[in-house]
């Protein structure tokens, strides 16, 4: 088995992995879940200012957001949807392959779940540029033309600041996704110690989750 | 150590990782047709609830918060204080009356429904022509 190396140090006691403060490997991977779903929470309360004001201005100028929300194009907005579950799944699917010693299988959806990351990226790309072509920009740099319902550029205040901050989570995502790989294709990953993708995986999530909730709250104003 | 452990890590296989993909699609098929009916009031709660129920399938299975109680709890009480925020915060936009000053009879109505036959600053949708708040 390609894991070889790691599963004989945990026959020797402990895994090469195991830091000096912890006990076994089971207490630090929950010592690291912890922590990581702390950090999952604060970044919930980030995103949830951000929806609390999206909240407070939809409550106040309705009929602004619904015009603004026609210029979102719901068709390439479903599309990062499925890809963004899909990669959600790939990411889990990579987790299980890790934790069932699959090494090759880690890789491949590891692999896949970039893929989809990179086309989530493009997706957004041209949403992002058509929107600048248009003028439909934050604020004071809102430029476009012929609007029949003012107050507009508010809408897109919440647009770019909420996707802008979601993308920026998404690259993120993918650097941490590039490092399990890169620490996958190395060996160093087993059903004893999967930590780190498992973790990885986790964040993942939570930016689908957004993007679950951002999607209709953009796109499908009704 | 067995591969299993006495811990009893629980290893949900790809069946039910599939399984849950689909009801995600599915659900987002569901979401995108409920745009085009008309329920009133209730269009964004109905998207509202539809995003919770697929946010639960990915945070349970998913995130493994089936067998993850005490993260759960953490997760969960977090949720709590954003909800605290959001609802105690849309009770407050929901029941405030304009309170207007002493020397002004009538609501101040320039925005949003600022005349349209005349040219509205883009940042702030005032009338061109009126001093910057």
């Amino acid at each position: 088995m390609s894991t070889a190396t790691n599963t004989a140090a945990a026959e020797h006691g402990h895994s090469k992995f195991l830091q000096h403060h912890f006990r076994e490997m089971s207490q630090q991977f929950e010592a690291a879940k912890i922590g990581m779903w702390l950090f999952l929470v604060t970044e919930v309360l980030l995103f949830g200012g951000l929806f609390v004001g999206y909240g407070i201005m939809h409550a106040k100028h309705p009929e602004a957001f619904m015009a603004a929300h026609h210029h979102l194009d719901k068709v390439m907005g479903a599309l990062n949807t499925i890809v963004l579950l899909f990669s959600s799944f790939t990411m889990v699917m990579a987790v299980w392959a890790s934790q069932t010693n699959r090494r090759k299988l880690t890789i491949l959806f590891l692999v896949i779940t970039l893929l989809c990351a990179c086309t989530f990226m493009v997706v957004k790309y041209f949403e992002y540029s058509h929107k600048f072509h248009d003028g439909l920009l934050p604020g004071k740099y809102y430029t476009h033309k012929g609007d029949t319902v003012p107050g507009q550029f508010m809408f897109f205040s919440f647009y770019f600041m909420m996707t802008g901050l979601h993308g920026i989570h998404v690259l993120l995502g993918m650097m941490a996704i590039i490092w399990i790989l890169f620490r996958t294709i190395r060996g160093d990953f087993s059903s004893d110690y999967y930590a780190p993708v498992d973790i990885t995986g986790l964040y993942w999530h939570l930016v689908d989750l957004i993007w679950i909730y951002l999607f209709p709250l953009m796109y499908l104003i009704s | 150590m067995s591969h299993t452990g006495e811990h009893a890590i629980h290893v949900t296989g790809p069946k039910t990782y599939a399984a849950v993909l689909g009801a995600l699609l599915a659900l987002t098929v569901i979401t995108v047709a409920a745009s085009y009916v008309d329920f009133g009031a209730f269009n964004t709660v109905v998207a509202l609830i539809i995003a919770s129920i697929k946010g639960s399938l990915v945070a349970l299975f998913f995130m493994h918060l089936r067998h993850d109680k005490f993260n759960a709890v953490i997760f969960v009480g977090g949720l709590l204080f954003l909800a605290v925020f959001l609802i105690w915060t849309m009770f407050d936009i929901g029941t405030r009356t304009t309170v207007l000053p002493s020397n002004l009879k009538t609501p101040v109505e320039a925005f949003p429904g600022a005349p349209l036959n005349k040219p509205v600053r883009p940042a702030t949708g005032q009338p061109v022509g009126t001093p910057a708040p």
